[in-house]
């Protein structure tokens, strides 16, 4: 079953350039879909688009089935959840557990059920000991895993990241891709935003933009082989990827090692 | 030396009485001729800080700083004979954000912001901005736009030119990278190469990346916990055993070059330092 | 990593600190009502001592008022000033003439170039400079050789005295009490408990709610901004901005320099932020539930109830004695 269905979808934030052309896409409940493409390739822009942050200026977008308009946008929104770059810029909470809460306030859930969603979704992504913290106090990786507890406790069916990780340190790059695999594994649709190919490798498909048009669409291991178009999308391969084509420009054909290397590519 | 740190320790302080650590017993030369220095740590290890004490942003609480000569102790500027904003003309400091000094309606106002303020001409300001302008890769039809109207990656670089245009020895950035994207980021720092050859300037850079560090630096500083706990070359530091502790990772070279030795049971003959290198070694295993 | 407060708050375990935010507010209300009430210097001196029975009572540091005060105090010394010198009826109780002659002008100098450049020693400077007017008005008075430049008389009455020492005090009650009220209050809980308390107004079609919100909203990004602030300076002082120094046209250009990266990122910042809550359903005006609530206690009506009787206490006393 297709969650998301995008047709023909067009935008520009200027009149002569297209910050995106003609993009089509259906993601399957339950998917991990990578969207890579260079800085300005237009990929934050769908996102935005996607949640109704922007509007389109053609082209349809049906979330769950329902076309995406100024009437349903706030329906749509609650199926789903958007991890924005910025960890300072959307943490709305004067503490912790106020931002863990404000979209279940929001969408006027329980006191009393808020409470326990507090207490259970802090626990998930291990901040539950830091409650009654300011966000000055914490590093940038802690304000996304709160970022990320506030949208699980919406309850949304799809999480966006939209290049969550791109301002942590390495340590917080990993934890926040670690949340991620384990959510894909417990059923939830995502989509993650990146320029990082290692940040792509564990999804189910990867779609790459370029100059705001689709460049390839396909599952993960058919873009990772496909090598004149990651060579054309502006994106910087993986170091063993790069072996495994110069190994088969040189025709040496060891499946041993080429295995090896695949595996390698796939962060195994 | 043109720049050294003599047991060196800073502490921030806080409003509840307990001070925070953020430099401790730091020792450290550096010199103006052609370095190129990456400095590496977790994040709250104090790197961002110890950048600050080289151009005298910041004094240390004990110990002493040395510019060019003048030395810079907790009480410096109680005496207010010891002038430290020339400090900041020799030792050119680019902060991490553009977004922090750009407000200027043009590019060449905002870069000839810094020399003017070092007391130079306005026309040869002018003519350090048309030249700066080039070595930091943009033409000089940027010069007449407006900074705000940029890509975050164009505004980076106008940014560094405005530090370039003051003319410093020394060039020290806080994490110029991040942000960028892989294209972005080779760009700037190939960048960085020229200007420390052709101009002959030490360059430190702050950085999480260690393919950076491996590929460009001919000296890595590292800090943990506030302590400065390697000082060497690159090629040293990921042999050292406690690369784990201080929570580094291996550059992709190398970790890549680890796990195909233990996969192929093999041992190449020499590093490689490139994916090309890598290869050729591969050939001749296979 | 740093660690900035805002607001006054200290923590601490007295009823003060047990009581809702809105019994807060509301006692402070009407405890400062009540202050106003008062016409007669004596029963606002019982009040003050009632006032310092609730601190007792309450655990809080006498000193930490005093610093709360100190900002007003040039305001405080104004106003008693004033009403001294011109409030000119009943007995008269001091009526000297001030003398200023060449010898004396000489001392007065001196005593205030001492007082300057020894101030920074003394601890409580408040109390140093009053020491030195009245050492200075003294001298003035009684001390008068050498050849006389002017003169003037200095006549206090003792309205003018009663009435500057009730302004005084009743200046000196309301900020206590308002002090009380931000020290054993966090700011949220503050926020909240107005939040409510303003609630009648949606009537008249103001939302309290979103005003709360943004509050809430500014406290939460004070620190913030600060930390930024802080970093933009440095960045510009990397360029070669001294902010210790400079002409006037100079400081312009330096605080330009500040501002405009200023507004830049909190612009960016700002529709960040709005992103952020639009993409998790808020929509301005809509109902939100809250996850604090405030609890109003037994102990929260009793204090109401104390402070309606200290009212009506200060009424009867204002129309029948």
């Amino acid at each position: 079953m297709n969650i998301i269905e995008i047709t023909d979808l067009s935008f520009s934030y200027r009149e002569d350039v297209d910050a995106l052309h003609n993009v089509n896409l259906t993601i399957k409940k339950g998917e991990w879909i990578s969207v890579l493409g260079h800085n300005g390739s237009g990929k934050s822009t769908l996102a935005k688009l996607i949640i109704g942050l922007l509007k389109a200026d053609s082209g349809d977008i049906f979330v769950d089935g329902i076309l995406l308009t100024e009437e349903t946008v706030h329906e749509i929104r609650r199926k789903i959840g958007i991890v924005f770059q910025n960890p300072d810029n959307q943490f709305v909470g004067v503490t912790v557990e106020d931002d863990i809460a404000f979209g279940m306030e929001n969408l006027n859930f329980d006191r009393l059920d808020m409470i326990k969603k507090i207490d259970e979704f802090s626990k998930k992504v291990n901040m539950n000991e830091y409650l009654k913290k300011e966000p000055h106090e914490l590093s940038g990786g802690q304000k996304q895993r709160v970022a990320i507890a506030g949208i699980l406790a919406m309850d949304t069916d799809i999480i966006i990241f939209d290049e969550a990780t791109a301002m942590l340190d390495p340590k917080g790059r990993e934890s926040i891709m670690e949340y991620i695999r384990e959510l894909n594994k417990e059923g939830k649709t995502i989509i993650t935003i990146t320029h990082d190919m290692k940040e792509a490798v564990n999804s189910d498909r990867i779609i790459i933009l370029k100059d705001g048009e689709v460049l390839a669409i396909g599952e993960t291991n058919t873009i990772l082989n496909d090598k004149e178009t990651l060579n054309a999308s502006n994106l910087e391969l993986l170091l063993p990827l790069k072996l495994l084509y110069k190994l088969d420009e040189a025709n040496i054909k060891n499946e041993k090692v080429k295995d090896i290397l695949w595996q390698l590519s796939l962060n195994k | 030396m043109a720049i050294k740190f003599e047991q060196v320790s800073f502490q921030y302080p806080s409003f509840d009485g307990k001070n925070f650590s953020a430099l401790e017993n730091i020792n450290l030369e550096i010199s103006d001729k052609g370095e190129f220095i990456t400095l590496i740590g977790e994040t709250g290890s104090g790197k961002s800080t110890l950048v600050q004490h080289m151009n005298a942003l910041l004094r240390p609480n004990t110990g002493s700083v040395t510019i060019y000569g003048i030395k810079i102790e907790k009480n410096t500027n109680k005496n207010k004979k010891i002038k430290l904003n020339p400090l900041r003309q020799k030792v050119g400091l680019v902060f991490q954000f553009p977004e922090y000094q750009l407000f200027e309606e043009t590019v060449l106002k905002d870069i000839i912001f810094g020399p003017k303020n070092f007391g130079v001409k306005e026309d040869e300001a002018i003519k350090r901005a048309k030249e700066v302008i080039k070595h930091v890769g943009l033409t000089e039809d940027y010069l007449g736009r407006s900074p705000f109207n940029l890509s975050g990656g164009e505004q980076k670089r106008v940014s560094i030119a405005g530090i370039l245009a003051m003319e410093p020895d020394i060039l020290v950035l806080d994490e110029p990278t991040s942000g960028l994207d892989p294209k972005g980021r080779d760009a700037l720092l190939e960048l960085f190469t020229n200007i420390h050859k052709k101009l002959n300037k030490t360059i430190i850079i702050i950085t999480h990346d260690m393919n950076t560090v491996y590929k460009y630096a001919s000296r890595v500083v590292v800090m943990h916990d506030a302590k400065l706990v390697y000082d060497g070359l690159p090629n040293m530091l990921f042999m050292d055993e406690n690369i784990e502790k201080w929570n580094l990772d291996l550059p992709d070279i190398i970790g890549i070059t680890k796990q195909l030795e233990a996969k192929l049971d093999i041992t190449f003959t020499k590093k490689p330092h490139n994916v090309n290198e890598l290869f050729e070694l591969m050939k001749g295993v296979l | 990593m740093k660690n900035i407060i805002v607001g006054q708050y200290i923590p601490g375990k007295s009823f003060l600190y047990k009581m809702d935010p809105r019994s807060k507010i509301l006692a402070l209300f009407i405890l400062m009502v009540s202050a106003f009430v008062f016409k007669d210097i004596t029963h606002i001196i019982y009040m003050l001592l009632g006032v310092l029975v609730i601190l007792k009572i309450g655990g809080i540091p006498i000193m930490r008022i005093a610093r709360g005060l100190r900002p007003i105090m040039i305001l405080l010394l104004f106003t008693f000033t004033f009403q001294v010198l011109f409030i000119k009826t009943g007995p008269v109780i001091l009526d000297t003439v001030l003398t200023l002659t060449t010898i004396n002008i000489g001392i007065m100098i001196l005593a205030i170039v001492v007082w300057y450049y020894t101030r920074r020693y003394i601890k409580s400077k408040f109390f140093y400079m009053v020491l030195v007017i009245v050492g200075i008005l003294t001298m003035l008075s009684l001390f008068t050789p050498g050849t006389v430049i002017s003169s003037s008389n200095l006549t206090i009455y003792e309205d003018g005295l009663l009435g500057a020492s009730f302004i005084m005090v009743r200046l000196i009650i309301i900020v206590t009490l308002s002090t009380i009220l931000t020290l054993t209050t966090k700011p949220t809980d503050l926020n909240l408990g107005l939040e409510r308390i303003l609630k009648p107004l949606n009537l008249v079609k103001i939302n309290s709610e979103e005003i709360a919100l943004i509050i809430s909203i500014a406290l939460r990004y004070i620190p913030t901004l600060l930390d930024e602030a802080n970093k933009i300076m440095l960045a510009q002082a990397s360029r070669g901005v001294d902010f210790t120094e400079g002409k006037f046209k100079d400081k312009v250009m330096q605080i330009i320099s500040l501002l405009v990266p200023m507004f830049i990122i909190s612009f960016k910042r700002s529709d960040d932020l709005a992103n952020a809550m639009e993409a998790r359903s808020f929509v301005p005006g809509n109902k939100r539930t809250r996850i604090h609530i405030l609890s109003w206690q037994s102990r929260d009506t009793l204090v109401i109830v104390f402070c309606l009787l200290v009212l009506t206490a200060t009424v009867v006393v204002r129309v029948y004695l």
